[in-house]
């Protein structure tokens, strides 16, 4: 089965609303992706996305970046300080020209708020940065996410946007799509292995799940890093809050629009999720003023990582060499008292 | 006698107590963290040799403690001025200064346990002076984040300020046991001349070359030694982060199980060291020891099951152990080699709790806690190892490590009457000796000479010739 994934922009002052993704799953390897580009970047993009042919289509889910909020601590009874959000359907995006590298099939999609040169966003931007990879591995840098030749990785990063209070914790809220017989559920996974992420024991997987089944995810663990070239002290505590069903209309992304635009109403269903970075220590955003965080996006079920064959051979060796040691000086002492009793002659 | 050391405990796990802060505030990631640990530890690979020394040549014990006790302080206040002027090169300097005084400190305690109590109640008061030390770590894990957080309120702000002014309140404590030197040293001053009592010696003498004497069971314990607080030092030091992190325990709570081990063995010293002294069979109970250590960490490292119970395991091993191996140092090495063997065994424990910490700083930073973990059970691993071939070359050689204490008692009999009875057949074959061979000694020369000549050389009552001459004078 063929699996086509997309990744939405736009290319100079262009709006197509928010960042999106679309993940389609076909059951033909001769499957296509059409996209009418006029409608798609008219007010009315309904029908402008398409597979052909289109009874070959499993199943379609989107994942869609809408909002960044900002906040900070109140202090007292007041929960938290909320101040205007950066709608990312408004933003306005550079050219992908200049950021995509076909040896290391990377992309990275810059942008800020369109028309307002000052504010927070001066000196700064907001990108995602895509990797679409060709076989299994796991990245070279922290969080050193696992993937799978089916899966892509989405990295939101805050780079230089000055912070509107002290201690901001920066929200990112994600919409998701699904179509009628699916369900989206956030999963958190703990486990004890976190030799890939220090001190993160936590994965997070927003899967779309249908019965039996696992048809898409978006995954990522429960940190994001404040450096370039991240190192452990970098980590910026990232929070999963609940996942709620949204009963609006389709998230503003002109792609998902223009793919489940045409569906009649009740047919799709939009869940949203909020992730907030930063938290009482949010000192690390202020002072190095950078902000990435990791996911993978994907079909099938989410990979898991699993004990490096390090930790095994070491686990192994230091139990073993002193059961073995145990065994050994046992034999060598009933040898050494055979030998001596043996020594004797009976006397009859 | 027993606040002398408080201040001393109560200091040295300052930074295990405020790891979160001291790594935001100072902007230090673990390994450089773990240097202040190591830094402590340093100075005593050296010192181990001339505490000693200094106290009973150089110093003496009053002296000797107060110049310590100056010796924390003054440590523990650079250490928190580091932390004000921002200079972690300046607090890893004032835990040099603060290594430098703290085992030293110690071992003038102990000595002064020993001058006053020698002879009468001296294992009830190296229990107390345990506990005291226990204690001091105990309320330092769960007080010193409180205070930080007050002093924060107070100031409005974290940061390096926040940290050098409750470092400083903590080296208050420092202070406190610095008077206790100095009303110590004159208590003692006083009893010398009240009891005409001697100053207090240590009575250890160093002699590094006996170390090629150190036989294979005392390498063998070093090996067991050095393995094994260096998988229980370092890890209590990274510990808060550990159960906040994995076990999503809040800040008070991670604090009160990273101090479970010193709450365990304030009382379970005294009644393990009871139980070691009644039953014997030291290396069993090493053993065991050893195996719930091992035990403990894989369930820490392995699973989510509450750390509480590992931690438990882990504070009841670590008394155990204490009771347990210390004293085996005493069955293998002659007596007059034994605070050889005593130094050289906290010089090297004290040179691996400074490797192996920056090693765990370092394997935190880049490999995460199960990696912590797997390495600090690999090093109780190499123990258990240690332990194991321990019990094998004791028992083919016939050594006396693993006898039980009945045996041990039996054993001493025998030898004292032994030495009785050879003592007794060496007197008696002396004075046989004696009685055939002529004395030497001036008497008996003047009576052999006097004799050869014929003169009187015994009172007339002594000799019957004499009395015999005598009479035959009156018959003529």
């Amino acid at each position: 089965m063929w699996r086509l994934l997309l990744l939405a922009a736009a290319a100079g002052g262009v709006r197509v609303g928010a960042p999106g993704a679309l993940l389609v799953a076909t059951r033909s390897p001769r499957s296509a992706l059409r996209l009418d580009w006029r409608r798609l970047l008219s007010p009315a993009p309904a029908g402008a996305v398409w597979i052909e042919p289109r009874d070959s289509v499993l199943h379609a889910s989107a994942v869609v970046f809408t909002k960044v909020f900002e906040s900070r601590e109140a202090g007292g009874a007041a929960a938290e300080l909320f101040y205007p959000p950066y709608d990312l359907s408004r933003f306005s995006w550079g050219s992908v020209n200049g950021t995509l590298n076909r040896t290391a099939l990377t992309a990275e999609f810059r942008g800020g708020p369109a028309g307002e040169p000052g504010g927070g966003f001066a000196n700064g931007s907001l990108a995602f940065r895509v990797t679409a990879y060709e076989a299994d591995g796991r990245d070279g840098a922290l969080p050193r996410l696992l993937h799978t030749a089916n899966s892509s990785k989405v990295e939101f990063v805050l780079a230089g946007v000055a912070p509107r209070g002290n201690g901001s914790r920066f929200v990112l809220e994600v919409a998701t799509v699904e179509e009628a017989g699916a369900a989206r559920r956030l999963r958190s996974a703990r486990s004890i292995d976190d030799e890939y992420t220090p001190t993160i024991f936590e994965t997070l997987s927003l899967a779309a799940e249908a019965p039996g089944a696992v048809l898409s995810f978006l995954q990522w663990k429960a940190t994001a890093y404040g450096s370039r070239s991240p190192r452990r002290e970098d980590g910026i505590r990232c929070r999963a809050h609940e996942l709620h069903a949204a009963n609006c209309s389709l998230p503003p992304s002109a792609i998902v629009r223009g793919y489940f635009g045409d569906r009649p109403a009740g047919a799709c269903s939009v869940s949203a999720l909020n992730i907030s970075f930063g938290g009482e220590d949010g000192d690390v955003y202020q002072e190095k003023r950078y902000l990435s965080w990791s996911a993978l996006l994907g079909f099938g079920q989410p990979p898991a990582d699993s004990f490096s064959p390090l930790v095994v051979a070491i686990v192994a060796v230091a139990l073993g060499t002193p059961a073995a040691l145990l065994l050994l000086g046992g034999l060598a002492v009933l040898l050494a008292r055979r030998r001596r009793y043996s020594e004797y002659e009976p006397i009859n | 006698m027993c606040f002398l050391g408080f201040g001393s405990y109560f200091c040295y796990d300052n930074p295990a107590a405020l790891q979160t802060q001291v790594q935001a505030d100072m902007k230090v990631n673990t390994a450089q963290f773990m240097a202040l640990y190591a830094w402590y530890s340093w100075p005593n690979v050296v010192l181990c040799f001339f505490g000693g020394f200094l106290i009973d040549r150089v110093f003496g014990i009053r002296l000797g403690t107060v110049i310590f006790s100056i010796f924390v302080c003054v440590g523990q206040v650079i250490f928190a001025v580091g932390a004000l002027i921002n200079a972690f090169w300046l607090m890893e300097a004032g835990r040099f200064v603060f290594g430098i005084g703290g085992e030293s400190l110690a071992v003038a305690q102990n000595t002064y346990a020993v001058s006053w109590f020698k002879g009468k109640e001296l294992n009830l008061v190296f229990g107390l002076q345990l506990s005291m030390a226990r204690i001091g770590s105990t309320v330092n894990m769960n007080i010193m984040g409180w205070v930080y957080s007050r002093v924060q309120h107070l100031l409005g702000h974290t940061g390096h300020s926040a940290l050098g002014l409750t470092l400083m309140i903590g080296g208050t404590t420092c202070l406190f046991s610095l008077a206790c030197a100095l009303i110590l040293a004159y208590l003692d001053k006083r009893a010398e001349k009240l009891l005409c009592k001697e100053q207090g010696k240590t009575g250890e003498v160093i002699k590094l070359t006996d170390v090629k004497d150190f036989s294979l069971s005392l390498w063998l314990i070093f090996v067991i030694c050095v393995c094994y607080y260096a998988a229980v030092f370092p890890f209590i030091g990274l510990g808060k982060v550990f159960f906040i992190e994995k076990f999503k325990f809040s800040s008070q709570e991670a604090s009160a199980i990273n101090s479970i081990v010193y709450i365990i063995s304030a009382p379970l010293s005294p009644v393990f060291g009871l139980l070691v002294d009644k039953v014997g069979k030291n290396i069993i109970w090493v053993l065991c020891a050893v195996v719930t250590t091992l035990a403990s960490h894989i369930m820490l490292a392995f699973t989510f099951w509450n750390p509480w119970v590992a931690m438990c395991l882990l504070g009841v091993a670590y008394s155990l152990l204490a009771c347990a191996l210390w004293p085996m140092v005493a069955f293998v090495v002659p007596e007059h080699q034994l605070g050889t063997a005593y130094g050289f065994m906290q010089s090297i424990q004290n040179l691996g709790l400074a490797i192996i910490a920056i090693a765990a700083g370092m394997i935190l930073d880049t490999r995460g806690y199960l990696f912590l973990e797997v390495f600090f059970s690999a090093c109780v691993c190499l123990s258990l190892i240690a332990v194991v071939m321990l019990y094998f070359v004791n028992h083919l050689t016939g050594g006396d490590l693993n006898w039980s204490a009945k045996k041990r008692e039996k054993m001493q009999k025998v030898t004292a009457t032994e030495a009785e009875e050879q003592e007794r057949l060496r007197r008696q074959n002396e004075d046989d000796l004696a009685k055939l061979l002529p004395k030497a000694d001036d008497f008996s020369l003047r009576n052999r000479y006097l004799s050869k000549l014929g003169a009187q050389v015994l009172p007339d009552n002594y000799s019957s010739y004499l009395s015999t001459m005598a009479h035959r004078s009156m018959l003529k």
